[in-house]
C-alpha cells in the first residue's frame, strides 16, 4: 500500500502552565526521543519547533490589516511532516505524541496529492523554458 | 525537533545541566519580567519563561548548550514575550513603553548594576505574593510556584493538600493580585513587618521542602535548599528585612544545611545522625550559622526559627552523638511545643524525650497525637514509633509500624532505609 504525507501540527503552547520544571525536562526528553525515533523509522520527513507567535495578516473592513490575532494558546509552536499509510494510522502517530496528555492538541491534516497552484507554477515554468 | 541534525551532546547530559539552570533562573527571569509587564501579567511572564526552557530542551540536545545559558534564556523568553505583547489588543496603553523597556535590555551577566536590579525584583516578587489581602497558603503557594518554579503537585505534597486544590488556589491567587491591583514593591514600615512573616515562610517551606523531599529517589533535594539560603541572604542585605527572626531562619537553615551531604553514604542510603561522618559538615556553613545564631540573639523575640536554629546549634557544635546535649535540645522543643501546638513538633519532641529518659517517655509523649490521629498518615510517626518499640524490645509491634511507614513515604531512599530496619527487627 502507497504512503501519503500527512502534516501534524501542534497548537496550545501553554500545555506547561501547571507543570514543574523537573516534570516539563521529563516530558521533553520524551519527546525528543520520539521525535528521533520517527525520524529514524524514516516516518518523518521534516520538521521544525516555530518561534513565537509572528504576524497574521487578514483582511477586515475593506482594508489589509495585522491581526485579528488567534489566541496565543491555540498558536501552532511546531508541526512535523510524517508518511502514513492512512488517516488513522498518522493519528495514531500523532496520539503518541509525550505532550498530549498534558494537553497539546495535534492537527493532523492529509497533504493533497496534487496543488492545483504548484501545478500552475510548474506550468508556467515549463512555458518559459520552452 | 529536525530529524537530521542528530549530533548531540550525550542525551542523558542535558537534564543534568539544565535542572539546577532552570531552577535558578527561572525566579530570576519570572521577577525580571513582571518589573516590566507589571504584576498583573504575572502568568504571561511565568509562559514566556517556561517557553524559553521548553526551548533550550528542545533544540540544546542537537545544537549543544550554549556558552552562556543563562543570556540565552533571558534572550530567548524575551523575544517571545516581545512577540506576545507586540500583538495583544487590549495591552494597548502601556504597551509601547513596555516593547522599550524590553528592546533596551541587555543580558548582560558581568553587568553587577544589571544583577543588583534582579535582586530587587526577585524581592518584590516575594512580597507581592505575600501580599496580607491573599490567604496565607495561596502566598506560599504563589511564591514556590513563581520563583522556584514547584508544579501544584509539588506544593500539594507540602501543604500535605491535594493538586486541584492547589491549582485552583494558584489560578484564584493570580486573579486577586490583577484585580486589587496590588503593587510590585517592598513595601515600608507596619506593612512590611506584616508581609516578612509570609515571606520568611515560603523560604522556609522551600528550605524544608529540599532537606526532606517528598519525592524522587532521593531523601536530600539540595538545590532546594541552596536556593532557600540565597533567597534568605539577598534578604538579609536588604536593610529594613534586617530582623533577628531572619537571622535565626538564616541560622537554622546554614546550620542544617552544613549537614546534608553526610545525610547519605554513597550509595545513596539515609545515615542516621549517630551513623554520619561528622568531618562531612560544612564548617563554613556552620560557622555563618553561628554569626546568624549571634544576630538572631539581639532583641527579646523568640520564635520558632529561634528555638529551631538552638536545636541545630546543639548538634552542630558536639563531637559526638553521645556528647551531645540532648538535655537542651529537649529545652527547646518543650518551648517549641508550647508556640506551635502542631503534631509534627510533638513528634520531634518524642524523639528528644526518648534521648534523655527513655523509650517509654517517648512513647507516652506520643500518645496525644495517636489520640487525635492527625499523623496517622504520616510515615515518619511510624518511622519514630518503629525505632521505640524496637528500643523496648517489642520487635512484633516495631515490624508493624517499620511495614506502615514503607507503605507511607514517596521516597526511595526512605523505604530501603526503613526495610533495612525492618529486616533488622525480623532479626
Amino acid at each position: 500500500m502507497s504512503k501519503s504525507q500527512y502534516l501534524l501540527l501542534f497548537r496550545d503552547t501553554n500545555w506547561h502552565r501547571e507543570l514543574s520544571l523537573n516534570e516539563i525536562q521529563e516530558i521533553m526528553s520524551r519527546t525528543n526521543a520520539w521525535f528521533e525515533g520517527l525520524s529514524q523509522q524514516g516516518i518523518m520527513k521534516a520538521g521544525q519547533p516555530l518561534d513565537g507567535v509572528g504576524a497574521e495578516v487578514s483582511y477586515q473592513s475593506g482594508s489589509v490589516v495585522d491581526g485579528p490575532f488567534t489566541e496565543t494558546k491555540e498558536s501552532v509552536g511546531g508541526y512535523i511532516l510524517i508518511e502514513a499509510a492512512s488517516l488513522e494510522e498518522a493519528v495514531a502517530i500523532a496520539r503518541q505524541n509525550p505532550m498530549v496528555p498534558c494537553g497539546l492538541k495535534v492537527e493532523v491534516r492529509p497533504v493533497a496529492e496534487d496543488c492545483p497552484a504548484s501545478r500552475l507554477a510548474k506550468q508556467k515554468l515549463f512555458t518559459v523554458g520552452a | 525537533m529536525k530529524g537530521e541534525q542528530v549530533t548531540a551532546p550525550a542525551a542523558g547530559e542535558i537534564p543534568r545541566i539544565t535542572e539546577k539552570l532552570f531552577r535558578h533562573e527561572a525566579g530570576k527571569l519570572v521577577s525580571m519580567l513582571t518589573g516590566i509587564f507589571g504584576i498583573t501579567r504575572l502568568q504571561l511572564a511565568e509562559d514566556v519563561v517556561q517557553d524559553a526552557m521548553i526551548r533550550a530542551l528542545q533544540t540544546w540536545p542537537y545544537t549543544g548548550v550554549p556558552d552562556n545559558p543563562s543570556a540565552w534564556l533571558m534572550q530567548t523568553a524575551k523575544n517571545r514575550a516581545l512577540d506576545v505583547i507586540r500583538r495583544e489588543k487590549f495591552f494597548h496603553d502601556k504597551q509601547p513603553e513596555i516593547i522599550t523597556s524590553l528592546e533596551q535590555w541587555v543580558p548582560e551577566e558581568a553587568d553587577p548594576k544589571f544583577d543588583d536590579e534582579i535582586k530587587d525584583d526577585r524581592l518584590r516578587l516575594i512580597f507581592a505574593c505575600c501580599h496580607p489581602l491573599l490567604p496565607q497558603d495561596a502566598q506560599t503557594a504563589l511564591a514556590l510556584k513563581t520563583l522556584c518554579g514547584f508544579s501544584p503537585g509539588e506544593i500539594a505534597s507540602a501543604f500535605l493538600s491535594t493538586e486541584v486544590a492547589v491549582a485552583k488556589r494558584l489560578t484564584r491567587a493570580r486573579q486577586k493580585i490583577a484585580e486589587l491591583g496590588i503593587p510590585f514593591e517592598i513595601p515600608a514600615g507596619q506593612a512590611l513587618t506584616e508581609r516578612l512573616d509570609g515571606v520568611m515562610r515560603v523560604i522556609y517551606f522551600l528550605f524544608n521542602e529540599g532537606y526532606s523531599a517528598s519525592t524522587g529517589d532521593s531523601v536530600v533535594r539540595e538545590d532546594l535548599c541552596f536556593e532557600a539560603i540565597r533567597l534568605a541572604s539577598l534578604l538579609v542585605a536588604h536593610p529594613v528585612a534586617d530582623r533577628p527572626k531572619l537571622h535565626a531562619l538564616l541560622a537554622l537553615m546554614f546550620m542544617n544545611g552544613a549537614r546534608l551531604s553526610a545525610r547519605e553514604d554513597r550509595q545513596g542510603n539515609i545515615l542516621r545522625l549517630k551513623d554520619q561522618d561528622r568531618s562531612l559538615w560544612d564548617k563554613s556553613m556552620i560557622g555563618h550559622g553561628l554569626l546568624h545564631l549571634a544576630s538572631a540573639a539581639q532583641g527579646g523575640e523568640l520564635s520558632e526559627f529561634h528555638l529551631q536554629a538552638g536545636i541545630a546549634a546543639c548538634h552542630c557544635i558536639a563531637e559526638s552523638d553521645e556528647t551531645t546535649d540532648w538535655k537542651r535540645i529537649l529545652g527547646y522543643y518543650d518551648q517549641w511545643s508550647a508556640i506551635s501546638g502542631s503534631p509534627v513538633v510533638t513528634l520531634n519532641r518524642a524523639v528528644a524525650l526518648a534521648r534523655v529518659h527513655g523509650p517509654e517517655a517517648g512513647m507516652g509523649a506520643l500518645e496525644t497525637v495517636l489520640e487525635k490521629g492527625e499523623l496517622d498518615s504520616y510515615y515518619l510517626l511510624h518511622a519514630v514509633m518503629g525505632d521505640l518499640e524496637e528500643r523496648l524490645n517489642h520487635p512484633k509491634a516495631a515490624e508493624d509500624h517499620f511495614e506502615k511507614a514503607i507503605q507511607l513515604t514517596g521516597v526511595k531512599s526512605e523505604q530501603a532505609f526503613l526495610a533495612k530496619r525492618l529486616k533488622d527487627c525480623r532479626g
